[in-house]
This record gives structure tokens, C-alpha cells and sequence, in this order.
């Protein structure tokens, strides 16, 4: 299956125009999270049901009795997004079903954090993947519970000081690497997974549209750069983002069909300083510490540099022998 | 004796836990307790002895407690309203299992997700249970941040003395409230006497079974049994209740936690205008004070059980005065904190409707 229909040809002036996540949310200043759901938003357009695990956005977007949701939202607990978005799409199918709704396609999508998503929503997500529902899960990864007040989860970087993972005598901050959760989802053999940024504005809604095309499940790994978690200035949050990219920390490519493709090419690494300079939860880090750092960005960098180039080859083989020979 | 310092109820908690011996201390991030959690964080980094982690969820962070009091840590873990539901199977657990553990339940507004304003929307939960099986969980009610720090140890004694599950009722204001506070000398944990029970390698010696799968039925009704005799112990030993001007009232107010607080004021208020009103407060939750409550009505006509809630600890007030007396109810649900104001009107109105005055 090929879901890629011309793309490339998304230009700013096709976006849709409508606004499905509104202004006067109450997001920090220079929040990319509200950024990225509102491009989201547009790449979905209206026949869209979103299924919003707790956290910053919900909390943000739908203060009682206003909202900033033009599109059908439902709001559930921290660790159901996944399995509230299959109950959805398996409510609205049994409905088409019976004809007691329009045939029309009407999306699924399930919305989470990184806390949300790649702590205890896992078990859920997994189990959505599995079972092979039509829906388009996003996760907003912020690296940190950001809303009940910088606390490390499974996301957050090695190095970066949170509130539970305190950086100071004797600890630098967070011990262990993030969690790569689209490798898991690739794992799950899922026919699209991608990381996205809302600092590539195209980039990201190409993806969400294609999500959108696409059969069944798929992932979308955003990266959300949070200035009051970060403790980065609020205007530097488009930067932040490419600088991501830039250095490699986190790199723009989609796996479809298990075939990895990256979206964002970049001809040379810059210094991963570059990005964590700008940051005050590295602010304490040793010269030692960054050089780790350094080493595990270009290690994982070239781990997927070997999966776009050495899968490409592999996934086109077809078996043509005889098992059980 | 140490000296007076001021601190936030929920760091209060964590201060005293760690002087109490907790060595152990699984969270996960829940508004508005995160404070306990951070507080942990710190405290046990600066401990060579303490372990803080934070779990991936709530269910994990309670059977984190579970191993860790199996392998004989005096063990703690916090969260808020819908985060105890989560940990609710292995709360249960630990009863069968006859673990000691602490755990403190910041509640706030519900059901649902709710809000994250200060409620005793959880007393239900807490004293009936909670999560599945024929169990009892010892519930401590602290009305400030003194009480926080004290019963913060008695809880830890409890959970080990009697081998249960304990669980420390606050609400969001009991957290977030600064207030001086005086802790006691800190417990050296090497003095603590070893447990005979506990999971620690078998070399040597023939190795221990902790288990909560009975299918015997005659084994699971001895385990019923067992825990049945030891609740009616502690329903003996630890029922604990503060009795405020109720020696010549003819109206008593019964609420606790958060809300004790706002109904003392109401008492003092209705006492200047010469209204003969008492507060009773239960301290703990289960067991239920109900011989204080028995005694007095003995003398007393009129009860009113005020709750942050829709009315939930009224039926054991019910209980315990086995329908003597008139029990009336006030309550804000939703996370609204009433006024000494508001209580004191709803005293004067049952007080003059049901002519106490004249007595």
C-alpha cells in the first residue's frame, strides 16, 4: 500500500482557513503544544472526533463553560486517550454499520502528553495498536509532566533537571535515556509512524493528513517545546524546535509500512550545546554530561541513518523459498 | 526538641515520614499534592538509605509499596482523588497480604476527574474499603499541619503494629496550607525491631510465602477471619476524637479534617451570642469514634454532621447514635470551602427551629 498521493504540493495557501482549535485558550505564552494541536486541528478538518487524555491541553483548552474545541472532543482520565479514540472509532463503525449515521469517514484521533503516552497510557496505546483500530494517535511530547508542575516521566531527556528528578549535589537531573516510543509503535507493525515538530508547520500537517489517509492505526511523535518546563524564553519555541532537529536530538522521519524515509534532511549535525545552551533544566550541566550526550545524539542518529538506508533495501525482498524445507 | 518551622502540609507529610523511618517512597504526579512527592524526591536523594521513584502510574507506584514493605522498608505513596481509585487493588492487596503501608489520599473535588480544589468527597472510598474483598483500612483525618506531622507517625506505628494498610485523609487545603509545625526527634531505623515475616533471601532457613491467592475456601475464611479479629482489635484500641465545648452543649457539630476547622469557628461564633454548641471531631475516620458520639447523646438533641461533600461520614454519625437524637446535614460539594459564616447561620437556624434555646 502506498498512502503518498502528492504532498509535496501542501502549500500554505491550501491550509484551510477555519480555526477548529481557537484563540483565547489559556496556554502559556510561546506554548508549542497549542501550536502543533491547532495545525493538527486544520490537517483533520471538521469530520473528526478528538479523544483528549488529561493534561496541559485539556486543562488549558476547556475551562467550564467556555472552549477552544470546534471539532467533537471528549475529555477521559490520563491513561485511556488510546482506548477511548477505540471506542470511538468501533462506536461510529457498529453505527455506519447499521446505517444509523452517514457513510462518511470520520476520524478517530487520540491526543496525549509524553507522561500520558509513554508512562501509564502505554498498556492502552499498545493495546489500540494491536487490535488494529482506524485511529490517529499524537502524542504531545513536552518531556515532562508540565502541568501538575515539571515532573519527570519516561520522556524527559538524560540530563534535564525537573522538580522529581532535581539536579544538584547529588544528582545531575534525569538519570536515564528518553523512552523512544515510535520504535515501539513501529514494532507494533502499524502502517505509518512519524515524528513531527510544529516548527516544520508543512512537514507536520503533511504527516496528519497522510495519518489521516491512512487504514488503520498510526502514531505521530510531536515534539512540544515548553518554555515554562523548559525554562527557555517563550519567543525562542520555533527555534527550540528546529534546533532539535538541527542537532539531531530529535529527528524529523516517518516509517511507513516499516520503511523509514527522513523528512527533514540535514546536511550536518550542529553541536548538541547548540541546543541545550538555551535551556535552563541543563543549565547545570558538565562539560562530561554534554559530551554524553553528544555521543548518544550522533549513536542514535546513525541508528536510524542505518534503518532508512538498510530497511529501504531489506523491506522490497521478497521470500521466495520454501519453509520447512 | 526540634524547633518550629514553617512548612506547607503536604512537605510536612514527607518531613515527618522520613523522621517516622520511611525509607521508601513511590508518586506519581497528581495536582495538588505534587509538593509530597517533590519533597520526596529531594529528602530520600539526601538520605544514603532512601529510595524515591517516581512510577509510571499510580498502580505501579502502590505495588512498588507493596514489594517494598514485603521486603520489610517502611513504605509510603501519595496521590489525589482519582489516583487512590487507581491504586485501589493494591491497597486491597496489601490487606490480604497483611503489609504494612502509608498512604496519603490529598482529596479533591468528584467524581470523575473533578477539580482540584480542597473536598472530602473520598470518605466513602476511604472507610468502607475501597477496592474490592472483605478488608479494613485504619483512615487518619488531620485538621492541621501540627496534626499532619503527628499523625503522619502514628501512621507509620499503626501500619506496622497491626499490619495493615494505613491511609492518611488531607484535602487540597491541608496540603497547600503553610503553617508552623514542630517535628518530633527522627527514628533511627537501625532501632527498629526486625520482622519476623518479611522477604530478604532464605539462605539458611526455610523461605517465607506471602500470598493473597486462597482458593481453598476453608483457607481464605480462616484469612477472613484472621483480619476480621485483628479489625475488631484496632475498632478497641485506636479510635481517636476531639471533643471541643461539648460538656454543657445542647447542639453538637460533627465534621473533621479541613472542615473541623471551619465548623470550630462557627462554634466560637454561635458560643458569643450564647448558643450552647460543641464540635466533635473524629480524628480517626476508621475506626469511628462512636462511644464519645454515644455519650453524648445521651444529653444531646440535635446533631449536625457538616462534610465537604453531599453527605457521607452522616451515616456513620447514624450508626453511632443507633437513632437517638436528630442528625441534620450541611454540606458544599465541588471543592467550595465554606465560611465559619455559613456554618455558624446553619447552627442558629436548627438551633432556634428546634427551640434550644429554651431548654
Amino acid at each position: 500500500m502506498n498512502i503518498i498521493e502528492n504532498f509535496e504540493l501542501y502549500a500554505p495557501r491550501l491550509i484551510d482557513k477555519e480555526e477548529y482549535f481557537c484563540s483565547g485558550h489559556r496556554a502559556c505564552q510561546g506554548c508549542g503544544e497549542a501550536l502543533a494541536i491547532r495545525l493538527m486541528c486544520k490537517a483533520l478538518g471538521p469530520d473528526t472526533v478528538v479523544a483528549n487524555g488529561t493534561g496541559c491541553m485539556e486543562v488549558i483548552s476547556s475551562f467550564y463553560p467556555t472552549t477552544a474545541w470546534n471539532l467533537p472532543w471528549i475529555h477521559l482520565a490520563f491513561e485511556n486517550a488510546a482506548a477511548v479514540g477505540s471506542g470511538v472509532e468501533a462506536g461510529l463503525k457498529a453505527l455506519r454499520r447499521k446505517g444509523k449515521i452517514p457513510d462518511r469517514d470520520v476520524k478517530a484521533v487520540a491526543i496525549a502528553g509524553d507522561g500520558g503516552t509513554m508512562d501509564i497510557g502505554m498498556q492502552s496505546l499498545s493495546g489500540a495498536m494491536e487490535r488494529g483500530h482506524d485511529l490517529l494517535y499524537v502524542c504531545f511530547d513536552n518531556e515532562a509532566y508540565m502541568n501538575t508542575g515539571i515532573q519527570r516521566s519516561s520522556g524527559t531527556p538524560f540530563g534535564a533537571a525537573t522538580t522529581t528528578s532535581p539536579a544538584g549535589r547529588a544528582s545531575f537531573g534525569q538519570k536515564t535515556w528518553k523512552k523512544n516510543v515510535p520504535e515501539i509503535m513501529v514494532a507494533h507493525n502499524v502502517p505509518y509512524v512519524a515524528t513531527a515538530s510544529p516548527s516544520y508547520p508543512l512537514d507536520f500537517m503533511n504527516k496528519v493528513k497522510k495519518a489521516r489517509k491512512v487504514k488503520g492505526p498510526s502514531y505521530i511523535h510531536c515534539l512540544s517545546v515548553c518554555p515554562t518546563g523548559w525554562r527557555s524564553a517563550s519567543n525562542l519555541t520555533i527555534k527550540m524546535g528546529r534546533l532539535a532537529v538541527e542537532t539531531g536530538v530529535f529527528p524529523l522521519y516517518e516509517v511507513e509500512d516499516g520503511k523509514y524515509r527522513i523528512t527533514v534532511e540535514v546536511d550536518e549535525l550542529r553541536p548538541v550545546e547548540d541546543y541545550l545552551k538555551h535551556q535552563g533544566r541543563f543549565r547545570h550541566l558538565t562539560p562530561d554530561v554534554i559530551e554524553m550526550i553528544q555521543e548518544r545524539v550522533y549513536q542514535e542518529y546513525n541508528k536510524l541513518l542505518d534503518k532508512v538506508n538498510g530497511l529501504h533495501a531489506w523491506s522490497d525482498l521478497k521470500f521466495e523459498g520454501e519453509l520447512f524445507e | 526538641m526540634s524547633k518550629k518551622v514553617l512548612m506547607r502540609g503536604s512537605q510536612a507529610i514527607g518531613e515527618a515520614a522520613v523522621r517516622a523511618g520511611c525509607r521508601f517512597y513511590a508518586g506519581y504526579p497528581i495536582t495538588p499534592q505534587n509538593e509530597l512527592t517533590e519533597y520526596m524526591a529531594e529528602a530520600m536523594d539526601g538520605l544514603n538509605d532512601g529510595t524515591f521513584i517516581q512510577a509510571e502510574s499510580e498502580l505501579a507506584a502502590i505495588n512498588m509499596v507493596i514489594g517494598a514493605s514485603m521486603a520489610g522498608a517502611r513504605a509510603m505513596t501519595s496521590s489525589s482523588s482519582p489516583g487512590i481509585s487507581l491504586k485501589q487493588e493494591g491497597i486491597s492487596f496489601l490487606a490480604a497480604q497483611e503489609l504494612p503501608a502509608v498512604i496519603v489520599n490529598t482529596m479533591r473535588g468528584g467524581p470523575g476527574l473533578g477539580n482540584i480544589a480542597p473536598s472530602q468527597s473520598d470518605y466513602f472510598q476511604a472507610t468502607r474499603g475501597g477496592g474490592h474483598g472483605d478488608y479494613r483500612t485504619i483512615v487518619l483525618a488531620p485538621a492541621s499541619g501540627q496534626e499532619l506531622a503527628d499523625l503522619t507517625r502514628t501512621a507509620f506505628e499503626y501500619a506496622d503494629k497491626y499490619r495493615s494498610p494505613v491511609l492518611i485523609l488531607g484535602d487540597g487545603m491541608m496540603g497547600q496550607m503553610m503553617e508552623p509545625i514542630v517535628f518530633p526527634e527522627p527514628i533511627d531505623v537501625r532501632t527498629f525491631s526486625p520482622k519476623s515475616w518479611i522477604l530478604d533471601g532464605a539462605k539458611g532457613r526455610p523461605s517465607r510465602i506471602i500470598l493473597s491467592l486462597l482458593l481453598n475456601p476453608p483457607e481464605q475464611e480462616d484469612l477472613n477471619w484472621r483480619l476480621a479479629r485483628k479489625y475488631e482489635i484496632i475498632t478497641r484500641e485506636i479510635p481517636m476524637s476531639e471533643s471541643y465545648m461539648t460538656s454543657d452543649a445542647n447542639m453538637i457539630v460533627i465534621a473533621y479534617g479541613t472542615a473541623a476547622r471551619i465548623a470550630k469557628g462557627a462554634v466560637k461564633r454561635v458560643r458569643e451570642l450564647g448558643l450552647k454548641v460543641g464540635l466533635l471531631r473524629p480524628i480517626t475516620l476508621w475506626p469511628f469514634p462512636n462511644r464519645p458520639l454515644k455519650e453524648l447523646s445521651r444529653h444531646v438533641r440535635e446533631f449536625l454532621v457538616f462534610e465537604m461533600n453531599m453527605g457521607q461520614m452522616i451515616d456513620d454519625v447514624k450508626l453511632a447514635l443507633e437513632g437517638r437524637g436528630n442528625v441534620h446535614f450541611y454540606g458544599r460539594p465541588g471543592g467550595i470551602i465554606s465560611t465559619p459564616d455559613e456554618i455558624a447561620k446553619t447552627i442558629n437556624s436548627i438551633y432556634h427551629r428546634q427551640h434550644l434555646e429554651e431548654d
